[in-house]
């Protein structure tokens, strides 16, 4: 540890680190964005309504009182 | 394919569910009574058990762990179960986790109520039950990760993703958060000190929210929300877009709760830039809540658990908009330290979670049960009573704040403070306080309603403990086909990398931040006259952390002109190299008591006046809504812990001379000595060892190091002015009087005869004379050692006459009142 502290005790310019991230998330983040919207339709339609398929997706009901 | 059959294990859903319930009404129970303490500080009941300072995190604990808690863990049981076509890993590990976290909130509750806390804001458990959660959350993660595992599904569901990173994400803060070094079984230091560990803290704190009180409920928003509609939930790409950005930007954005304070501006600056890019994901989620009700909304109409969900969504779009815009530095000096921070919370508390959680309950209960609610009409009144409620509750806040915020830099046009009385800024907001009683009270019938309807649909059905289903085995699909399968496809059949590809997204805002923190020393600049505290200072200290101090009073002063000219000196990061952990609290319901200890300044007051206060505030000032400590002058310090406590700041680097941990005793005995016989010069009587002599020392040594001398105060404060006339004009009298009654009744009493061992001003005995020029002078320049602050720069020389001649022609020539 004595070692890893020494060295971040040495970093110079700290403050522009954040900038970096966020150019950093930026890029995966399009990234991202332009390969998720390239699915296909079909494939998330049925992922979508996989939730649905069981008995308690029927419609709401109450005993009215 | 064959078919399997297995058995959904209900009972520990059932088991959850109770919890939440009987916890959710202690939790608000509880936030009730420190609403009325907040606005009828009788509430208090006078006792050590029962102060705002311990009953508060008992409140934010029982809510966010006990009642949100326990929600969650019912909430995802049931769904992965469902979603994932298998039982729970193991009945064993459900068992632990279940009678695990029960036992965690009963420890909670004691400890609280005991006095034993961290007082780091939502993890102020000490170090043995720090362990235990650790504990508890891995059997719950191992419970989840088995149950993935061994699952009949293929792929998983964006809801399971969610719980996985809720998992992950509180591992990671839970753990890192809770470094402490034990000094005994109930107590511990932060092994962080000040701005880092207001970092670190906050680092946790915010991502609280976000792990705790966000992403798991996102999962059961994904799952919930399309079962109650009977719709899928509207785009699966989104969910992919705004759960990566979401896990990934919320772990960058823990420093804006520390904006303006002894913090470095890179860090103040990361925090604020995140905050903001955070709307787009938490949005992100909201509309896709939102827009799964497309062609649903006329079930909105009579379905109490869509209503409930769609507030819950439309309470997180309102948060999760008011969050970032609570981070720009601008908006923060309104909102932090006062109610505007409480109101925001409770938006999101009453609406997003709790809404979320009532609404699941109305729609699994009946489903667990096998029967019908018992009453819709019961659930929609609970709806509108809950909704009611958090309006009743949140506007008066919000105003409060403004109104706070207003008076707190309100100047004359002498260029005075216009309201230099703290309290006078309380006082003005108290009616709002009676009015968020309304709210509480309207949101607990809600409570007590939804507990009945439930109770009743439960007795009239019955829960299948281990429920049979069946579903096709699982078969691995085998490596990726590029051309059938995208990455992320790919990866929701992949759960350890999907887990780690989490923990990465998770981990790299939170090493960003805290990493240069702890070890870049430029970071934290040191200064040469802040000292360790002393044995006795730091017993003082600990009590302060253990009573909840910070609750109220902040210890950080910001730069503002309106700030410093009413607290002293602005705060500077060096001061606080010491204090494990730190105690900037985040909300002024009292002063912030940074520079209590600076002698001479408009914080300072002697040991006598402590003495006093603590024992009873209402008779310094009757409209003082503090609790009264009087405990203190009879409980005594733990002696033989003192060594300890020196020797474990000394592991922590305070540097501490080798071997004083000997002589700690004695010194904490020759420093109290002290103290008592300042007391003793008041007529007032107490042992050295009793906790108000510590207390009086902590309070006296903040702000005391970079505070110049009471020699320079003095001889800087040398008064010009040769003479004065009284002022005989009613107009004069009039404004006096209200000074007086705002500021030097807190000493001198409403009739001047004052309060106590301070002085009375109707008789005819005066410290410093009774001319015209000698009153002037005292109030001018104070008498710091009899415990008197000098009001030059508070009030005008105008101000400082009529009252001088108030307190002579009113006061001191009031035959009745001699």
């Amino acid at each position: 540890m004595k070692i890893v502290s020494n060295m971040l005790e040495n970093i110079e310019g700290i403050q522009i680190y954040y900038i970096i991230g966020l150019l950093i998330f930026f890029t995966l983040f399009v990234v991202m964005f332009v390969r998720t919207m390239k699915k296909p339709n079909n494939e998330m339609t049925e992922i979508k309504n996989s939730i649905l398929i069981d008995t308690d997706s029927d419609e709401l009901s109450t005993s009215e009182i | 394919m064959e078919n399997q059959k297995f058995y959904y294990d209900n009972k520990i859903v059932k088991l959850f569910i109770k919890a939440t319930i009987i916890w959710g009404i202690t939790a608000v129970t509880v936030g009730l009574l420190i609403a009325f303490q907040l606005a009828y500080p009788a509430y208090n009941f006078g006792l050590e058990f029962t102060t705002f300072g311990r009953m508060r995190p008992l409140h934010t604990n029982a809510v966010i762990f006990a009642f949100v808690g326990n929600a969650i863990f019912a909430g995802v049981y049931y769904s992965m179960q469902k979603l994932l076509k298998a039982r729970m890993f193991s009945d064993v590990l459900s068992k632990i986790h279940f009678w695990g976290w029960q036992l965690i909130i009963l420890l909670a509750a004691i400890t609280f109520t005991l006095g034993i806390s961290t007082s780091k804001e939502y993890a102020e458990l000490e170090w043995p039950i720090d362990i235990l959660i650790t504990i508890v959350w891995v059997v719950f993660g191992w419970n989840m990760i088995g149950t993935i595992v061994k699952r009949r599904v293929q792929h998983i569901y964006a809801a399971i993703w969610w719980y996985l990173a809720s998992f992950l994400g509180v591992a990671i803060l839970h753990v890192v958060n809770s470094f402490e070094l034990p000094v005994s079984l109930f107590k511990s230091y932060s092994i962080y000190a000040g701005a880092q560990d207001a970092v670190v803290q906050w680092w946790y704190g915010h991502n609280a929210v976000a792990f705790f009180l966000t992403t798991p409920f996102l999962g059961l928003m994904y799952y919930y929300l399309p079962k109650a509609a009977n719709r899928p939930i509207y785009s699966y790409k989104l969910s992919i877009i705004h759960f990566w950005s979401l896990i990934f930007l919320y772990m960058w954005a823990g420093p804006h709760h520390l904006l303006y304070q002894a913090l470095p501006d890179w860090a103040q600056a990361l925090g604020v830039t995140f905050s903001i890019m955070l709307i787009a994901p938490s949005w992100g989620g909201m509309i896709n809540g939102l827009l799964t009700l497309r062609g649903a909304w006329d079930k909105v109409r009579d379905s109490a658990v869509l209503k409930f969900f769609v507030v819950a969504v439309t309470a997180y779009g309102m948060s999760t908009f008011e969050g970032p815009m609570m981070s720009l530095k601008n908006v923060n000096q309104i909102t932090h330290f006062t109610d505007w921070t409480i109101a925001h919370v409770h938006i999101a508390g009453m609406g997003w979670n709790a809404g979320l959680i009532f609404g699941m309950l109305y729609w699994m209960i009946p489903r667990l049960y096998k029967t019908k609610l018992y009453s819709e009409k019961l659930a929609n009144t609970h709806f509108w009573i809950a909704t009611l409620a958090i309006l009743v509750y949140a506007i008066p806040l919000y105003w409060a704040a403004v109104t706070q915020w207003l008076m707190w830099r309100e100047y004359t046009p002498e260029g005075f403070l216009a309201y230099p009385n703290f309290l006078e800024t309380l006082t003005h907001i108290l009616p709002m306080y009676t009015v968020r009683i309304v709210g509480g009270t309207l949101f607990l019938i809600g409570f007590l309603i939804m507990m009945y309807n439930l109770y009743k649909t439960m007795k009239s059905g019955s829960v299948e403990d281990n429920e049979a289903a069946e579903a096709p085995a699982f078969v691995s699909e085998g490596p990726r086909n590029p051309l059938k399968e995208t990455v992320h496809r790919w990866m929701e059949r992949k759960i350890v990398k999907f887990s780690i590809w989490v923990f990465i997204a998770l981990v790299i805002g939170g090493a960003v931040e805290i990493i240069p923190m702890i070890f870049i020393k430029s970071n934290v600049p040191t200064i040469a006259a802040v000292t360790p505290y002393t044995p006795l200072e730091l017993e003082g200290r600990d009590i302060y952390v253990s009573e909840g101090c910070h609750t109220c009073h902040s210890q950080v002063v910001r730069p503002f002109r309106w700030e410093t000219d009413r607290y002293g000196e602005y705060s500077k990061i060096g001061e606080f190299v010491y204090d494990h952990p730190y105690q900037w609290g985040s909300r002024r319901t009292g002063p912030d008591l940074a520079r209590a200890g600076y002698v001479g300044g408009p914080m300072y007051k002697n040991a006598a006046w402590h003495y006093n206060h603590f024992m009873n505030p209402q008779k310094m000032n009757e409209q003082s809504i503090m609790p009264n400590y009087a405990w203190f002058a009879k409980k005594e310090l733990n002696l033989n812990l003192v060594p300890k406590k020196i020797r474990a700041m000394q592991t922590l680097r305070v540097p501490y001379a080798e071997g004083f941990d000997e002589i700690a005793v004695d010194d904490l005995l020759k420093q109290a000595k002290g103290i008592v016989a300042d007391l003793k010069s008041s007529n007032i009587e107490i042992e050295p060892t009793k906790q108000m002599v510590a207390m009086i020392a902590y309070l006296h040594k903040l702000g005391g190091d970079i505070a110049p001398s009471v020699v320079e105060v003095g001889e800087s404060s040398t008064e010009t002015i040769e003479d004065i006339k009284l002022l005989t004009g009613e107009e004069d009298l009039n404004a006096a009087r209200e000074i007086f009654t705002q500021t030097c009744v807190v000493c001198h009493g409403a009739d001047g005869k004052g309060i106590a061992t301070f002085p009375d001003l109707t008789d005819d005995e005066w410290i410093s004379g009774d001319s015209p020029l000698n009153v002037y002078q005292s109030i001018s320049n104070g008498k710091i050692t009899k415990g008197m602050v000098p009001y030059k720069d508070t009030y005008s020389e105008k101000q400082i006459i009529q009252l001088t001649s108030y307190i002579l022609l009113k006061l001191n020539s009031d035959e009745d009142s001699k």
